[in-house]
């Protein structure tokens, strides 16, 4: 065999190189090709343009415009868009539309980030001890998200209410409540496939702490799953709290929510329509966004699902 | 058999637990339930008198005990606000919650299977795409305000439906649609992705070898395949539909369990809302079972075990 | 070599020349398309199988066995690979130009395939009987009853055990290699002239392989058919084979009768191959790999595909690929065939 190797000639060292550059730009590939996927996706640029405009609006609008979102003017009710200096026109009260969409998207953000960073983290600390650690703190964490998870949000936000009386506190908790269930099910299930993978075993057998292990080699790999699945239950949220808020629920007056805006409006939709309209379509637009980004971010971490034909060709 | 006897058993313990959550939930308020039923007015004594003949001193897992006693001897008792008795108010409402939520569910599957379907069969045609948009807007689209935006629509602009109100094949479309609506494009997108894989299988790939019609082979194992992870998310939809029941009878006035469970939570009728929570998480419940029977029936695999 | 002494059953009637062929495939070209590029993965494959005979095919995965196969079919996964030039011809008829329709009949009727892996290839929701029954009724005018005694009869045929009570079975109740009987039974139900087996045993224990194999080849024999085997084991292609074509990144490098390619291998891909098998009267030091890897399609070398791990490579290899020539019942694609020597 050594043969060979004395005798290479011209061309097969040519032809080493060759390969050699083409298997570097294939190594590189993997990383550029995702972030070429991060620009070129379409859903995700979409998504995070409207997002951007909505949120921007959210928190920049109140700089310019002031934030008195309950300042009332009896004389200047129901006013359409682009009348008298009121950009959107005004509400029942004569309170400012834009001002007030600008404080609800805030609320509705807000609201969405909390019920989402409890989910993501109570869920992901849930599903990493369930599916890793096994035995009964699995059989807890699955029977707890089983239970959880059948059933519907609207109706455990209502219970809550009926208990902690109306707000967002009840709100934030029975979205983050199911959001936990939802969150801990897909993680318990990465990490019940991670666990018997070599590195895993590995670190066990060279006698790596439990929490290190969770820490250090678990936690990067369900981060990516469970981030594409936290947004899609960041939209969840939005309309979640803007249905009860909707009927009554959910954020109280004077405190403008998205979903108490499009109540107010409900009994004026023939005088002018736009008081509810506005506030609809930027809930809309905030969860069309969000939903965009989760199916951009799929694309880009989640080649299983994008890739229809898979298990084509072998032999 | 054996699983659907283990379900039947989880589903008894889940609806214990239910149960007693609801209980624990309702009950956070403490003392505030005479709060509705007496007027400002009333004087300390005589709510103390009041809580005394509800059995609101009583230690609380007595109180569940003797509650839920009450119930299953069939007299759940009263309404705060206008002492109905609950057994007739559940026979009303619950008929209209029946015809409202049955038509949304029906909607979800009748439509949402075959226009998944069309997308799968078109795949990447301007079908395909037009369909996988409208499913990803109308997800986006929050019920209250389509809700809204269809009573405005519908009923004032072209004025062919009425807004609101009970209880005629009129009254019941826009809210039925309104239910269904994101079950439909949850439904459409699952039932696509489902048809895929199915279609790109090695049993379908064996079924062309066999020399069975594309036609044949879709119509019979690619969708029978394919309808079994549909199934076992009939579960989810129906908690969804009784979820956005309360909603949606809410805006358009329709008197159904979900309108009258919202109601009592904020005129705080404890009673009402206490009983008609328990009511449809039950409803919620064994949904999940019949579901999950139906998804036993729908898969061989867990149909006989050997 | 031991190999061909090693047969299962006796080698018994050797194809003659005057065997009349039943499949030809012609200067195959198949491509595939992904993410915007294509490149050629089976390039110019010629081949024959008779009546009553076993062609082996034999190569490394990736090197265009399977789609080649799946091409005869007419099963290339859609929208991915296809067929860009070339014939293949069945008792006349040029499948690639025939009608999806007339295609269909052609299949489990004519020819039939059998997969890889039993596990995945059956419907998991209907029962084995029912979907025998409905590949025979496709084909065939017959009553159920009439189905169910064909079914049947391919099942005991396929040595499936206690064949008439398994027709009730749904796959997951079976074994692999009971769906693999399975599999057979559905590719044999209605007598196709030529069988086509994709790796018919990888995918199974090996106590098992040996009895599938058999069977197979009883079938092919009983029935005169000619069959086409996928194989990269070349102990199955000792066991059953009567002719053998070996490929190299798509393309056939050598094709001879089992006997003369195993006593005389000439390519030295197939040295190689041969080499690389353990034998057991060699001590574990001597286990040998060919050098280098499979070039990839997209970056395929200037001349000989094999040059890059030639151990007798000239510099006229590294400039021309070789034509494959056929030189009395063998062919050889080869600039520089020198003699066999075992190490």
């Amino acid at each position: 065999m050594t043969g060979i190797e004395n005798s290479r000639s011209s061309h097969a060292l040519a032809w080493d190189e060759r390969v050699a550059a083409y298997e570097e730009e294939v190594r590189a590939n993997p990383w550029r090709k995702r972030l070429r996927e991060f620009t070129r996706n379409k859903l995700l640029f979409t998504g995070s343009l409207l997002g951007i405009a909505i949120v921007g609006l959210g928190l920049l609008g109140p700089l310019f415009l002031g934030s008195d979102y309950a300042g009332q003017s009896l004389r200047n009710t129901h006013l359409p868009p682009f009348t008298d200096g009121y950009f959107l026109g005004t509400d029942q009260y004569g309170r400012d539309l834009l001002v007030r969409l600008c404080i609800g998207i805030r609320v509705s953000l807000l609201v969405a980030a909390a019920i989402t960073s409890i989910a993501l983290v109570v869920g992901m600390v849930m599903g990493m001890c369930g599916g890793f650690l096994g035995g009964y703190v699995d059989r807890v964490v699955r029977s707890v998200t089983d239970f959880v998870w059948g059933f519907p949000l609207i109706l455990v936000a209502v219970l809550l209410a009926g208990g902690l009386g109306q707000g967002l506190l009840p709100v934030i908790l029975a979205v983050g409540i199911v959001n936990i269930a939802a969150i801990t099910r897909v993680v318990r299930g990465e990490v019940v496939v991670l666990r018997t993978k070599e590195f895993v075993e590995a670190a066990r057998a060279s006698g790596v702490s439990n929490f290190r292990i969770m820490w250090r080699h678990l936690l990067p790999n369900v981060m990516a799953p469970a981030l594409v699945l936290a947004s899609y239950y960041v939209a969840v949220a939005i309309i979640a709290e803007a249905g009860l808020s909707f009927i009554g629920l959910g954020a109280q007056p004077p405190l403008p929510s998205l979903g108490k805006m499009v109540a107010d409006g409900r009994g004026f939709l023939r005088l002018n329509h736009w008081e509810s309209t506005v506030p609809g379509i930027g809930i809309a637009g905030l969860v069309l966004s969000v939903s965009l980004i989760g199916d951009g971010l799929r694309d880009v971490f989640d080649p299983q699902l994008r890739h229809e034909a898979k298990g084509v060709e072998k032999g | 058999m054996k699983h659907t006897a283990s379900r039947l058993v989880y589903t008894v313990i889940v609806l214990f637990v239910s149960s007693v959550a609801v209980f624990y939930a309702i009950r956070l308020s403490g003392g505030d339930a005479t709060a509705a039923a007496l007027p400002g007015s009333a004087t300390e004594e005589f709510r103390e008198e009041f809580r005394d003949r509800l059995g609101l001193n009583e230690p609380i897992y007595q109180q569940y005990f003797t509650y839920m006693g009450r119930i299953l001897s069939g007299d759940p008792g009263n309404s705060l606000t206008n002492n109905k008795a609950l057994t007739t108010m559940l026979s009303e409402h619950g008929r209209n919650s029946l015809i409202l939520g049955g038509t949304a569910f029906g909607l979800v599957f009748l439509v949402g299977v075959p226009l998944g379907i069309v997308a799968s069969l078109r795949r990447n045609s301007w079908a395909d795409q037009g369909i996988m948009s409208m499913s990803t807007v109308a997800m986006a689209v929050p019920n209250f305000w389509l809700a809204l935006l269809a009573v405005w629509l519908f009923a004032s602009r072209l004025g062919w439906l009425p807004s609101a109100g009970c209880c005629g094949p009129k009254h019941l479309i826009l809210p039925a649609v309104v239910l269904a609506f994101e079950g439909i494009a949850l439904t459409v997108r699952m039932t696509r992705s489902s048809m895929i894989e199915s279609q790109n299988s090695d049993y379908v790939r064996t079924l062309r070898a066999g020399g069975l019609s594309e036609w044949r082979i879709t119509c019979k194992h690619v969708l029978r395949n394919a309808l079994i992870p549909i199934i076992s998310l009939a579960g989810l939809r129906i908690g969804q539909i009784v979820g956005y029941a309360l909603i949606v009878e809410t805006i358009f006035g329709w008197p159904g369990l979900g309108q009258v469970l919202v109601n009592a939570v904020l005129r705080r009728d404890y009673p009402v809302a206490q009983f008609f929570s328990l009511v449809l998480v039950a409803l919620v419940v064994v949904g999940n079972w019949v579901a999950d029977t139906g998804y036993t029936i729908a898969n061989p695999r867990l149909r006989k075990s050997s | 070599m031991s190999f061909v002494e090693s047969k299962i059953g006796p080698g018994e009637s050797a194809p003659g020349p005057e065997k009349t062929p039943v499949l030809e495939i012609e200067d195959l070209r198949i491509s595939i398309a992904s993410a915007g590029s294509s490149f050629e993965v089976v390039k110019g494959v010629s081949l024959t199988v008779c009546e009553n005979e076993i062609v082996c095919l034999v190569g490394e995965s990736g090197c265009g066995k399977s789609m080649t196969a799946l091409s005869v079919m007419g099963l290339l996964p859609r929208g991915v690979a296809r067929v860009t030039e070339g014939k293949i011809n069945y008792e006349g008829l040029d499948l690639l130009s025939l009608q999806s329709r007339e295609l269909r009949r052609l299949r489990a009727e004519s020819i039939s395939m059998i997969f890889q892996d039993p596990i995945t290839s059956l419907d998991p929701v209907f029962t084995i009987g029912s979907v025998l029954q409905e590949v025979v009724r496709s084909h065939r005018n017959v009553s159920r009853a009439e189905a169910k005694e064909i079914a049947v009869r391919a099942l005991v045929q396929a040595e499936l055990p206690d064949a008439a009570d398994r027709l009730d079975s749904y796959p997951h109740q079976l074994s692999g290699g009971m769906r693999q009987r399975v599999m057979i039974a559905l590719a044999i139900a209605l007598d196709p002239r030529v069988l086509i087996a994709d790796e018919p045993t990888t995918a199974l224990d090996v106590t098992v392989q040996a009895q599938i194999l058999e069977n197979l080849r009883a079938r092919q024999r009983e029935r005169e058919m000619g069959m086409l085997l996928i194989t990269h084991d070349l102990a199955v292609v000792a066991s059953v084979a009567d002719r053998v074509a070996v490929m190299y990144a798509g393309e056939i490098v050598e094709e001879a009768p089992v006997e003369e390619l195993f006593a005389d291998p000439q390519h030295p891909y197939t040295q190689g191959l041969l080499r690389a098998l353990p034998d057991i009267s060699v001590s574990r030091a001597g286990l040998y790999s060919i050098p280098g890897r499979v070039p990839s399609p997209q970056t395929p070398p200037p001349g000989c595909l094999f040059a890059p791990r030639c151990e007798h490579v000239l510099d006229s290899c590294w400039e021309g690929n070789p034509e494959l020539k056929r030189e009395a019942n063998r062919s050889l694609r080869c600039f520089n065939p020198q003699p066999f020597e075992v190490r």
